[in-house]
């Protein structure tokens, strides 16, 4: 009793406090308009949103279009008897899950129950229902219910914001490079042209090997300008498009790591430079991981164009990934790349077999934007 | 010889014009600051090539360049550039440039090859030559290091980095005598007879970085 006055005021009180918490949805069946009524007027205390189906193809309708807190089945109805209307409910994929309740005669026999519990009974309670009792379940699940909402919410407020800061980076180091290698670099560049102006005019060999030196410090500057900027963000995934950056990068990587890298390219061709940025950093990962944990000697790279997708698969002839690294908490990065790709609708797949490499496929559509 | 630059950076401008004034036969008739700018000027005045910067604000890279060849088909223009040319410099000059220059080249470069440009030729630096040479030979096959087995390829890499034996059958999960095994079949189909040799190797054929 004190249970359900708790359950009741704890939404009472969320509400007064002018947070909007929608109402959960209870669904009860029962092919007696007494039956229901009588329950409706018995959970109506708990201020939810109820609803009714009087048959079993009433009730799969309406769990087709909401999602419910928990559903009150009856068991013996004419039509779809309620353990069939469980069964056909669980087994969508919207409402696999979906708690219920079955309410059955005391004349039932046990096996009845157990039937029940096979098509997801969580409960199953003896008519006539004891009305504490049934409120009381009945609240516990509207909690859990309401639980389940709010991880949703923050698991979703969290991917949002690893969305949000992946952006935020990317945006500061195309930026950061930009300064560096415009502006830095194109003043070493005038500085460059004023020293060698500076040199043809004198005479004396200590000043003019002087000025010499200096060229050559200014050359080791701009090719360290060049570095950094080149490594903060690829001026390639700007200028010529994810095709060009791939295959520079894979280059680059051959030369790095003594990794053969074979290419299979498209035509160079240039798109949405958001999902190019997401595809790129992505490879950029990848490839990280084969230099550190493959062992590999050779990474097979194919970058494919449709019409509405970008497809990424990347193979390499190592010691393979294991089951359990693709989930272990080393597997930040993994779950890095994951994350770009979903930001995009993407989907990436890591497979391996020990001994036998591993391969990871990436896909992004190019339609749908970010959130 | 009429001459339009542009670059968005004052200093580089400053620069350009004042090499180009130690050559008699140019002059420089117009500047502009950005790609916009430069097409805007290039149809206005009379000119007789361009040296443009490769990155500017508005419509510049090949954009522009691609701009400019379709408008004034005939007459030259010369990228100047902050980017190395294993990044940039074969598509512009399959994109219609008369030339590509780095920015920190020497100024007796840009000399060269304003005056090579000017005449109807085209300029391209020694170090993009080998990279256009290098594209050129369509058969990889024939470079000695593509006949190397992957393992074989990442042995020699190891060894052109200067790792020892030992080191490099930690790395990879070989025993020592399996590795110096390879390392016999590697200079063998190289043609070499000395790690001195192998890293000599490595480096001109750009394979090590």
């Amino acid at each position: 009793m004190n249970d359900v006055a708790q359950f009741h005021d704890l939404h009472a009180e969320q509400r007064s406090e002018g947070e909007q918490v929608e109402k959960a949805k209870i669904l009860l069946v029962d092919d007696e308009p007494k039956s229901l009524f009588a329950l409706q007027e018995l959970l109506s205390t708990l201020g939810q949103n109820l609803m009714v189906a009087q048959s079993g193809e009433e009730a799969l309708r309406l769990a087709l279009k909401n999602d419910f807190a928990v559903l009150l089945l009856d068991v013996r109805m004419p039509g779809i008897d309620g353990f069939e209307t469980a069964r056909l409910i669980r087994s969508r994929e919207r409402s696999k899950s979906t708690p219920i309740i079955f309410l059955t005669a005391a004349a039932d026999e046990m096996t009845s129950m157990f039937r029940g519990y096979e098509v997801g009974a969580v409960d199953y309670l003896m008519k006539p229902v004891i009305p504490e009792v049934l409120k009381s379940k009945v609240a516990v699940f509207v909690e859990l219910f309401r639980k389940s909402e709010r991880l949703r919410e923050s698991e979703d407020k969290l991917r949002r914001l690893a969305a949000h800061l992946i952006s935020i980076r990317e945006e500061e180091r195309a930026h950061i490079a930009r300064e560096i290698h415009d502006e830095l670099g194109q003043v070493l560049t005038g500085l460059k042209m004023e020293v060698t102006w500076l040199a043809k005019r004198l005479k004396d060999k200590p000043l003019i090997d002087k000025t010499d030196s200096m060229c050559a410090l200014i050359d080791s500057s701009v090719q360290t300008v060049r570095k950094i900027a080149t490594g903060l963000r690829p001026e390639m995934l700007d200028d010529m498009g994810l095709v060009a950056a791939v295959g520079w990068q894979a280059k680059e990587f051959q030369k790095r790591t003594g990794i053969r890298c074979r290419l299979k390219l498209p035509a160079e061709t240039k798109f949405d430079i958001e999902i190019s940025t997401t595809m790129f950093r992505i490879f950029q990962e990848i490839l990280t991981n084969v230099a550190r944990h493959a062992r590999a000697t050779r990474v097979d790279i194919e970058l494919a164009l449709r019409d509405s997708e970008v497809l990424l698969d990347v193979v390499d002839n190592g010691v393979g990934i294991q089951d359990t690294e693709l989930t272990g908490k080393k597997s930040l990065g993994l779950l890095g790349m994951q994350e770009r790709a979903l930001l995009f609708g993407g989907d990436v797949k890591i497979t391996g077999s020990p001994g036998h490499g591993t391969r990871v496929s990436v896909n992004i559509p190019l339609s749908r934007k970010a959130k | 010889m009429r001459i339009l630059i542009a670059d968005d950076h004052p200093i580089v401008r400053h620069g350009l014009k004042q090499m180009l004034a130690g050559d008699p036969s140019a002059t420089v008739v117009g500047e502009a600051t950005n790609g916009d700018e430069a097409l805007e000027l290039a149809r206005k005045v009379e000119w007789d090539m361009a040296i443009f910067d490769f990155t500017m604000p508005g419509r510049s890279g090949l954009d522009l360049l691609g701009d400019m060849k379709k408008e004034f088909p005939g007459r030259p223009v010369l990228i100047l550039s902050m980017h190395s040319e294993d990044v940039h410099g074969s598509r512009v000059l399959r994109g219609g440039a008369a030339g590509y220059i780095t920015k920190d080249s020497a100024p007796q470069e840009l000399a060269t090859a304003v005056r090579k440009v000017a005449n109807g030729g085209k300029y391209v630096s020694a170090s993009l030559a080998e990279i256009l040479a290098s594209e050129c030979s369509s058969d990889p096959q024939k470079a000695l290091h593509e006949k190397l087995s992957d393992r074989e390829y990442r042995v020699m890499w190891l060894l052109a980095t200067g790792k020892q034996i030992s080191e490099i059958a930690k790395e990879m999960g070989l025993s020592p005598s399996t590795v110096s095994t390879y390392r016999t079949r590697i200079l063998r189909k190289l043609g070499l007879t000395s790690n001195a040799a192998l890293v000599h190797y490595a480096v001109r054929h750009q394979l090590v970085g």
